[in-house]
């Protein structure tokens, strides 16, 4: 790093000497292609609408919809918002035109966001830490390496240009799981973990939302059926996600690797199984951990174990 | 700036913007912003431990079919999510939830266990708690009429939805145990008109919204 670290201040140290100026760049080629996907998979309810059909109007438009006036779909225009979104999520993979393409990302986020949760008034929180993190790369020169707005830079970015983009994100991502704890406890008191909690009626709730078949076992979800009748099993997962919540922004001050690969596991297993229990829609969410890693690193070092070459550990890497 | 959000920032300038954008984002946590792209809470962040839980159960094969509807001039129809041109899963919550006048989570959450400043700005700039005088199957039966292209005296528009649904209920103490069997199970239907929506069920009908009921009431005490 640029300067001895007991000159500088624990804010200083915290945002500018986490990355080296190589992973900023990196973090954004792998996170537009996980940003294409996990978009996809959010909104790819909406073309059950048909682009010719009837123009539905909105039961609860979504502020900004209200605000605008726009209370009715245009089904045609959730088409090209779609295609513009995956060619802009393209554009910013491969850091060409990277900041109109962030631009560009997030105003279809606004658009699509906006048709999917006005229709009834649903209004999830799935886009809430993506466009945070867009907004931080919008501020950053994220363009400015592993791409190909990179080519014409007359100079390479410092080390603490990379690191205070990365870290912001890793900041809020942790606090959004920090937060959920603090608004349960702070709405429900303990009562949404004591005994089955919220997480038994949620369970009940969505399991048997589309009934039962015919030989009485439920049409969908019945794993999360068969957990509902297991208080004691829930009230663990619930002490667990307690702790996993609590805990959360701990991460923010572990430098090894395989720390934050446990912690990064643990996240993806509560969003899989948050999927397959409950059919909340978070289970690609945990690409936006790319932003915990040094990730022209990790492509060096996958590369150097595809190609058999020189093979080095992660943390010779500098994972 | 030298080009496309290409700042020559110093790392003085960053901090500054770091402390503006998250006192924006955190700010919005202390003050309960719950607007896009602001949040303070998950979806799912309200409970409350009552006696019984009760849900929808629902049957795909006739929620697929639609509400059931009527017209002015009598006719009688089915108004599924392909007519109407909207997500399957969007379709149930106006059939399982909306049409029973159950709130979507953020206005069921949104003014509980407010402190003073929050519910000052709340009430100052948002307006009345929306749980109040709430009458969503009206929004949904406009909405219905608006999308089909009915005015208010075409005799072909909707003059009542029903939405037919089965609600089981499940004793805290049972649930406790782990047991799930023999729920209480009610048909209900939900009956809803231009003057307000009625809830029909086993122990008589209901007023749920419009009609002149001025408080806002749940059709039943179903979790979304």
């Amino acid at each position: 790093m640029n300067s001895p670290a007991r000159s500088k201040s624990v804010v200083d140290r915290f945002f500018f000497d986490w990355f080296p100026a190589e992973a900023l760049g990196a973090a954004r080629f792998y996170f537009g292609i996980g940003l294409a996907i996990y978009l996809t998979i959010q909104f790819n309810q909406l073309f059950q609408i048909s682009a010719f059909g009837a123009p539905f109007h909105y039961t609860l438009p979504i502020w900004y919809f209200g605000l605008l006036g726009i209370d009715h779909i245009t089904p045609w225009t959730i088409y090209a918002a779609y295609a513009a979104l995956m060619a802009a999520c393209a554009l910013f993979t491969l850091g060409k035109w990277t900041k109109p393409a962030i631009v560009a990302i997030i105003l279809a986020i606004f658009y699509l966001k906006g048709i999917r949760d006005s229709i009834s008034g649903d209004v999830h929180h799935r886009e809430v830490p993506i466009v945070v993190c867009l907004l931080l790369f919008l501020f950053s020169k994220c363009d400015r390496s592993f791409g190909l707005d990179a080519r014409r830079s007359p100079k390479p970015i410092e080390d603490w240009e990379a690191s205070w983009p990365l870290r912001a994100m890793q900041l809020y991502v942790v606090m959004f799981y920090f937060w959920a704890l603090m608004a349960k406890v702070r709405l429900s008191g303990l009562d949404w973990f004591t005994g089955g909690g919220r997480i038994q009626a949620v369970l009940l709730s969505r399991s048997l939302r589309d009934g039962f078949n015919p030989d009485g076992s439920v049409v969908n979800l019945s794993l999360g059926y068969e957990l509902a009748q297991h208080p004691n099993i829930i009230f663990a997962v619930g002490l667990l996600v307690f702790f996993f919540e609590l805990l959360a922004p701990a991460i923010l001050f572990v430098r090894n690797i395989w720390l934050r690969l446990l912690f990064v596991a643990g996240a993806t297993v509560f969003h899989q199984a948050n999927w397959f229990l409950m059919n909340v829609q978070f289970y690609f969410y945990p690409f936006v951990f790319v932003t915990f890693f040094n990730m022209a690193a990790v492509t060096r070092w996958v590369g150097g174990r595809l190609a058999l070459k020189r093979p080095l550990s992660a943390a010779q890497e500098g994972v | 700036m030298t080009a496309w959000g290409e700042s020559q920032l110093t790392q003085a300038q960053t901090k500054q913007l770091l402390a503006v954008f998250f006192t924006i984002y955190f700010g919005a946590v202390f003050l309960r912003v719950d607007y896009f792209p602001l949040s303070w809470v998950p979806m799912y962040g309200l409970h409350k431990t009552k006696e019984t839980v009760t849900v929808g159960v629902g049957d795909k094969a006739f929620r697929d079919e639609g509400f059931v509807a009527i017209r002015a001039n009598g006719e009688r129809l089915r108004i599924s999510s392909r007519l109407l041109n909207v997500p399957s899963a969007n379709f149930r919550r106006l059939y399982a939830q909306r049409a029973f006048n159950n709130a979507p989570p953020q206005h069921n959450r949104e003014r509980v266990g407010l402190i003073g400043f929050n519910r000052w700005w709340y009430e100052t700039l948002v307006g009345p708690d929306p749980k109040l005088n709430r009458n969503y199957p009206d929004t949904l039966l406009k909405s219905v009429n608006r999308t089909l292209g009915y005015g208010p005296s075409d005799r072909q528009r909707i003059v009542q939805l029903e939405s037919h649904l089965d609600f089981a209920s499940f004793s805290r103490d049972k649930l406790n145990r782990g047991d799930v069997s023999n729920p209480l199970v009610e048909r209900r239907v939900a009956i809803v008109r231009p003057e307000g929506t009625i809830l029909v069920g086993p122990n008589g009908n209901r007023i749920i919204a419009g009609y002149g009921l001025n408080a806002g009431k749940s059709g039943v005490n179903a979790i979304e």
